[in-house]
């Protein structure tokens, strides 16, 4: 990588950010971050113009949100196969650039007693940047793109309740710590998560008794929509009995607000049978761990988990082989993610479904971001752009997630293509483009050769050559506007985003 | 998913080939009175002693005191209407407004955050539903098949009830719905989106040539410079020029579905007024815009449901720095097509409000809101039943439609 920096300049920035970062004039800051140590445009950035989606922008697109300038190139480089390697142990690849440009989201990294200080729209939207700067831009894109699928596999609608204070401490130590762990873990964290206990009701799952109820949310979607899945063949005796296992778990108050404990006296110790599996009596606090090893270990689990993978990485219609090779491996190795993303991203299955996956929105707009080499502090503009599309984060109601079919998002182009316009306009306050610097980069030095190949923009962006449609299109649009204004030039890009073409993946 | 009707299902394939995919052909538009409104000054229960008793200030004159235009407009024997609203008389007349006393929530915090949540959330106190009512209706009634413009506020965010909605915008005028390009002339862009959506196969080529259309829909509805109907006559307030934003909406057949539109500054704890003053100017902007409306939509009126309720009513009695604290029960306000109008529906409660022990009183609350609501749903919008939208709530039946079953029409006293 042609970023790093030497310990010393990155002690010297540390001071630089610390003491600047109550000023306004943080965003500035940011690009001369970019332009001192790197992460920026790089000078030359090669176009890839095949007839077919580039391998490597294909990989980049699908197992993170789309390639920043020089991205592709660097992939190739390197070899679509260690890339895989190398974003599949995150903790090696050097980001602290990326933490750098999110550490002043403070509150994301505090324990939720010290979050009930905040006001909830501090916490929200700090929230909701580092979610949105982080996938712009972590050098860890993979990582990326698994907390995104697992931030909607187990979903947290953080206006539910007091999830707000406890949603920065699941994505810690639940989503973030486990996205490329074992399946087990994430949702044994999971579910004993506060924010979890707040949004499916665990804290108020009591013993049977003068003082409770058991209440069976959780364990419903534990089931249901977490492990087994809907026809995943479990019983409503099977949700009553995972309900009895996991009475007691409360939250705490005062200094421990927000912590989640074990009481055993609203535990009901009984003897439970979970999808045929004794777990004896008295087993306490343990009888949680018992129940999802029971539940992680059943077959419908390793199915479910695969086809939801494969659906994300490939095709809505996940393909049945891959969807078994990939459950096998979820099989053989306990649950073990990253086997099973070796078996996915290393498939023929992936290589052949280039851009014909929809974007969400959320992806739209982070590789709208990274695409064009976006400086960005992702404030509320940025963010309205979302919630308008019905894709704000951890905005979801429901705990099946937001959608990952094309269809419900087919409402959202109009604002795609504002968002496409807004950004390479510049008229988005907390995300500045240097299109100057992009065309450069890929040998479009002045208007007049824009004008002249408007293909190879296209190509750049799409990752392909476009087709004579595509083409016959954009030819007709630069003849009908004068190049002498570098409007012209940001509007043409804004439609490259806006095409068909760069909806998909 | 959740299902939709048969009917509407073959109607949106019958539309798929070539107009936009428009869904219902209902609109319901949902005003929120934020601040909790003093309904007991506009629909008045001047039969009642104790009204001019405890509130010797603040009370809207009897319809026989003689003061001409300032006098209450007698409603029937018991109620009158503040005389602001005269506007909307026609509308109560004509049997096309169903006033329901005494509703509200269980609520008894008195916060307008909290109250206003629950409510937008559709649910009982301390629970939190996932999403918005109008959401959750959404979602329940057409699936995901919903346009850019099938769910829309008039303001700058989304409210509450819309939350989850997929694709809910958030406009303040029309003159949002346009390509926002950096260069003159937006047609040429849109010729090039037109081109470039045109060719495409599968996935995006309907939802963008739909999108297309709807722009330039949109596009000839801006050329046109919108003129309401005859008689329209649109004030110069926020709350009107929402409204007209709503009724041009409707009028283009976009597929709008629910609109939100928000009248603030209810809230009247301080010199609240009695004909004139801070309330009764309120009140003025509502029966302006609601009759203006209305004129507006003469020839939609079978296909536009206009509901307007507020977070609580306010205290029964008139306090020490002339104006009202948070109360309870409120009057809801149900405008559409053949209602049970001429009447106000549901008991009076009293204005006796010492039975009220928890949280602040007011008048008190007989009829759940969420009936209201899943009334309108289920006898205006057409949505089969409200288990979707307010889950573990049965809804008592009120009988806000013409000739339908539902609250025995009761005689008012005062007790």
């Amino acid at each position: 990588m042609g970023s790093e920096f030497s310990r010393r300049e990155f002690l010297a920035i540390s001071g630089l950010l610390g003491c600047a970062l109550p000023l306004a004039s943080c965003s500035n800051l940011n690009g001369y971050i970019a332009d001192r140590f790197g992460g920026g445009i790089p000078e030359k950035v090669g176009v890839t113009n095949g007839q077919e989606i580039d391998p490597a922008f294909h990989l980049i697109s699908r197992a993170g949100f789309g390639p920043w300038p020089g991205d592709v190139e660097n992939i190739k480089k390197q070899g679509v196969n260690n890339w895989i390697e190398e974003q599949l142990q995150p903790e090696k690849i050097d980001d602290r650039l990326c933490d750098f440009r999110t550490k002043r989201f403070e509150s994301v990294f505090l324990d939720p007693a010290t979050c009930y200080e905040f006001k909830r729209e501090a916490l929200r939207k700090d929230l909701c940047r580092y979610h949105l700067m982080r996938s712009v831009y972590s050098k860890r894109q993979l990582l990326e793109s698994m907390v995104e699928f697992f931030s909607d596999h187990f979903n947290i609608y953080i206006e539910k309740g007091d999830c707000i204070y406890l949603k920065a401490t699941d994505d810690r130590s639940v989503i973030r710590k486990n996205a490329l762990g074992r399946f087990r873990d994430l949702v044994l964290a999971s579910a004993t998560s506060p924010a979890m206990l707040v949004y499916l009701d665990g804290k108020e799952n009591k013993k049977d008794g003068p003082n409770g109820i058991p209440n069976e949310n959780y364990a419903r979607e534990l089931l249901e929509l977490h492990t087994l899945g809907v026809d995943g063949g479990y019983t409503q005796k099977d949700v009553y009995e995972a309900a009895r296992c996991l009475t007691g778990w409360r939250l705490g108050s005062e200094s421990k607000r927000g912590t989640a404990f074990f009481d055993p006296g609203f535990h009901d110790d009984g003897q439970k049978v979970v999808l045929g599996k004794k777990i004896p009596a008295g087993g306490g606090q343990k009888d949680v761990e018992m129940l999802v090893d029971i539940a992680c270990n059943h077959p419908s689990t390793a199915r479910h988990i695969a086809k939801k993978l494969v659906a994300h990485f490939v095709c809505e219609e996940a393909p049945p082989a891959l969807v078994k090779r990939v459950a096998k491996r979820f099989s053989d190795t306990g649950g073990q993610i990253k086997p099973m993303l070796r078996e996915i991203l290393y498939s023929n299955e992936f290589r052949a479904s280039a851009g014909s996956k929809l974007k969400r929105p959320f992806q739209y707009v982070v590789s709208c971001m990274r695409a064009t080499g976006a400086d960005t502090m992702a404030g509320d503009e940025v963010l309205e752009f979302l919630t308008r599309m019905g894709h704000g984060p951890f905005q979801y109601p429901t705990p099946d997630g937001y959608p990952a079919e094309a269809n419900p998002w087919l409402g959202t182009l109009l604002w795609r293509w504002n968002f496409a316009f807004a950004l390479c306009s510049n008229s988005i306050e907390t995300a500045n483009v240097s299109l100057d610097s992009l065309c450069a980069a890929i040998g479009l030095e002045d208007l007049e050769s824009i004008k002249k190949d408007p293909e190879r923009l296209f190509a750049y962006l799409s990752g392909r050559r476009a087709t004579a449609q595509e083409s016959k299109a954009f030819r007709a649009y630069v003849s009908r506007r004068d190049f002498k204004d570098e409007k012209v030039r940001d509007e043409l890009i804004g439609l490259i985003l806006s095409s068909p073409a760069f909806q998909k993946v | 998913m959740p299902s939709q009707s048969r009917r509407q299902f073959l109607k949106r394939l019958a539309l798929r080939s070539d107009e936009l995919s428009a869904t219902g052909d209902k609109t319901l538009v949902c005003i929120f009175l934020r601040g909790g409104a003093d309904t007991l000054n506009m629909f008045v229960p001047y039969a009642d002693d104790t009204y001019y008793k405890i509130r010797p200030t603040i009370s809207i004159p009897h319809p026989t005191s003689g003061k001409g235009k300032d006098s209450s407009i007698k409603l029937d024997d018991f109620y009158s209407l503040h005389p602001k609203l005269a506007p909307i008389l026609p509308i109560y007349q004509e049997g096309r407004m169903a006033v329901v006393q005494a509703v509200g929530t269980d609520n008894p915090t008195g916060s307008h955050f909290e109250t206003q949540d629950q409510m937008e959330h559709g649910d009982a106190f301390k629970k939190t539903s996932a999403g918005g009512w109008l959401a959750r209706y959404l979602r329940a009634r057409f699936g995901n098949n919903l346009t850019p413009l099938s769910a829309v506020s008039i303001g700058p965010m989304l409210p509450e009830s819309l939350r989850g909605a997929p694709g809910a915008s958030a406009i303040s005028t029309i003159d949002d719905i346009r390509i926002k390009a950096p260069c003159e002339n937006p047609a040429v862009v849109a010729e090039t989106l037109s081109a470039l959506y045109g060719s495409e196969i599968g996935l995006l080529s309907a939802p963008g040539r739909d999108t297309i259309k709807l722009l330039r829909r949109v596009e000839t509805l801006r050329a046109a410079q919108y003129k309401p109907a005859e008689g329209a006559n649109y004030p110069d307030s926020g709350f009107a020029r929402g409204l007209r934003e709503v009724a041009r909406l409707i009028k283009s057949d976009v597929g709008l579905e629910v609109a939100c539109v928000d009248l603030d500054g209810w809230d009247t704890h301080f010199v609240q007024g009695s004909v004139d003053g801070l309330q009764a100017g309120l009140i003025e902007t509502l029966g302006e815009g609601l009759a203006a409306f209305d004129a507006d939509l003469a020839d939609r009126r079978k296909a536009v449901t206009t509901l307007i309720i507020t977070e609580f009513g306010r205290r029964t009695y008139e306090n020490g720095s002339l104006g009202t604290d948070h109360g309870r029960g409120f009057a809801a306000i149900i405008i559409g097509d053949d209602m049970r109008g001429g009447q106000i529906i549901g008991r009076y409660p009293g204005l006796n409000e010492a039975k009220w022990v928890i949280g602040p009183a007011g008048l008190e609350v007989i009829y759940d809101y969420r009936s209201i609501l899943a009334e309108v749903l289920t006898e205006k919008m057409g949505l089969p039943n409200t288990s979707a939208v307010f889950p573990d709530f049965k809804p008592q039946k009120i009988g806000l439609v013409n000739g339908s079953a539902g609250l025995k029409k009761t005689a008012y006293s005062a007790e």
